[in-house]
């Protein structure tokens, strides 16, 4: 039997799916949040939750406005500081999975978070990095998980404020960073990237879409596999975890 | 002379063009009514610093009292973003300094440990780095590790002139609590030259000292502290409040525009004479106590 589900509520299983048992996640709010949570209540018991503020696996029990919320903080293991989280977990090396948001992705998967337009002329400021570019620089490996628009995801982005593969190949490592991006996950589809060029690469394409509107929703060719499988859809589990339990409200899920 | 004071008093020690660090985490533990009284002396020109850009420095830069901006980044949550400073970075009137949170948190450890430099791995590859490296007196540089001689960023360290810290408790000499998570605040403090404590409740010494492991600012580095319930109004303060989300999305409109944001600050600055009126003003004790946190949830 088919389930009725959301785009939104599909990201988050494939996000879910992307986190190991017993791995230390660093997350951003919103569906990173809701993946990170449902991975833990299913798969992934002994999986460690971290906000960069000072926080150690909270077990929320009210949705938030952001990580600035305590509601977010609720029955954690740990509260602390920026200097113990993204220092002495991140910085340090024992960050598995860094989960970011962004406005802007780009073939090798770099992230902008900071300005649309022109950095030197006119551009609209957003938000910038806090925690970001130091997940992106750090984490072993980082999921980046946005809509998938032509705007969104382009050839050229206006800012790299967290760095992916930054121009491709060895770029990254020859910059002295370790880890990269793994998976970008949107509305449309899954991407990986090519192991060696570090260009984006669809790995699977949601149910119900078509390869042409992934390829008409994005400012540039992505690699594509033949043939293209199609993205494993949620369970009946997975979404009563999402509806009943970790975002009744619909806060995170839209 | 006793450090305790009124609010009025710890601001009008503070110089225009004074370098601020700042308590706020976008709309948590932010000092509002510090902010508010800054604006209401006049003092301008000032540096302020944050690793995740906050309220309290919003409402600052659209005052016209900032100068320089040091932060990583930020936001008002769900509710908004940072309009005046994004106004001001746009138009070119805020000189903003964008890092991320971690690089601005080791620039205050930096600060704290009397170290001359902090190498850190954030930054690198990114053009939050390249445009720190095109200012002229760049905070950031190169250098080998002297012992693998692997490349390394390194940041100079931050020390602020003050450190404005919303807490919990303190006692009368500045011994302060800061429930929950602290993020960059216990590195502000011990990065700047002095720190200015401004509290929800002041407690007997006796206090402080049978549960000492909870102190988070020793009195040492504190010149004035100030007994202020509800200092971060509209933000939220951990145990004891919080937030005020009408008041805050009341903020967010009053920012979309320059004339906006002057009629908020004449109703809500200019127009009150100290903290205790703007209490009045936003509803007194009813509207106060329905923001009273669940000692339980915490909120």
């Amino acid at each position: 039997m088919d389930l009725d589900y959301t785009t939104s509520e599909l990201m988050a299983v494939a996000g879910a799916r992307e986190l190991k048992d017993g791995e230390v996640v660093a997350v951003g709010l919103g569906l990173p949040v809701v993946a990170s949570f449902l991975a833990k209540r299913t798969h992934a018991p002994h999986m460690t939750i971290l906000f960069e503020l000072g926080v150690i696996d909270p077990q929320p029990v009210e949705p938030g406005v952001g990580l600035a919320d305590p509601r977010v903080w609720y029955r954690a293991n740990v509260l602390s500081s920026f200097v113990d989280i993204l220092g002495s977990v991140l910085h340090h090396g024992r960050v598995d999975v860094g989960f970011l948001g962004g406005l802007e992705t780009d073939r090798f998967g770099n992230l902008n978070t900071t300005l649309v337009g022109d950095p030197r002329g006119k551009f609209r400021h957003m938000i910038g990095s806090g925690g970001a570019n130091d997940i992106a620089s750090c984490a072993r490996r980082t999921i980046i998980i946005m809509r998938q628009e032509e705007r969104k995801l382009r050839e050229s982005i206006s800012f790299i404020t967290s760095p992916g593969y930054l121009s491709g190949g060895s770029r990254r490592a020859e910059a002295g960073l370790r880890g990269g991006p793994s998976k970008v996950i949107t509305d449309k589809a899954i991407f990986g990237f090519h192991p060696e060029t570090r260009e984006l690469m669809i790995l699977s394409v949601h149910p119900g879409v078509t390869l042409d509107e992934v390829r008409s929703t994005m400012g540039f060719a992505p690699l594509v596999p033949d043939p293209v499988t199609a993205t494993e859809p949620p369970t009946a589990e997975q979404l009563r975890l999402i509806r009943e339990e970790i975002d009744p409200e619909r806060m995170y899920m839209g | 002379m006793g450090k305790l004071v009124t609010l009025a008093e710890a601001v009008a020690s503070i110089p225009s063009g004074s370098h601020l660090a700042l308590s706020g985490f976008a709309i948590t533990r932010c000092t509002m009514a510090f902010a508010r009284e800054v604006i209401r002396q006049g003092i301008r020109g000032l540096t302020v610093s944050q690793c995740v850009g906050a309220m309290d420095a919003d409402l600052l830069v659209g005052a016209g009292a900032v100068e320089r901006l040091i932060y990583g980044g930020g936001s008002l949550d769900r509710f908004g973003r940072l309009a005046c400073v994004n106004r001001g970075i746009e138009g070119g009137s805020l000189h903003a300094e964008e890092y991320s949170s971690l690089s601005i948190a080791f620039r205050y450890l930096a600060g704290a440990l009397g170290l001359p430099f902090m190498p850190i791995r954030s930054l690198v590859g990114s053009d939050l780095l390249r445009q720190l490296q095109e200012r002229s007196g760049a905070d950031v540089a190169s250098i080998k590790d002297p012992f693998t001689g692997e490349s390394w960023l390194a940041l100079r360290p931050l020390s602020p002139d003050v450190a404005v810290v919303q807490v919990q408790v303190s006692d009368e000499d500045g011994n302060a609590w800061i429930r929950g998570p602290r993020w960059d605040n216990a590195e502000q403090v011990r990065a700047s030259q002095r720190t200015i404590v401004i509290t929800e409740r002041v407690v007997p010494g006796d206090v402080i000292r049978q549960d000492a492991e909870q102190t988070v600012i020793p009195g040492l580095f504190v010149s004035h502290v100030v007994k202020l319930p509800f200092g971060a109004h509209p933000a939220s303060v951990y145990r004891v409040y919080d937030y005020d989300a009408a008041e805050i999305k009341r903020y967010v409109e009053a920012t979309r525009t320059p004339e906006a944001l002057q009629a908020y600050l004449v109703e809500t600055v200019h127009g009150v004479p100290d903290h205790a009126a703007y209490l009045e003003k936003i509803g007194g004790q009813a509207r106060l106590s329905e923001l009273m946190a669940d000692p339980g949830l915490g909120y």
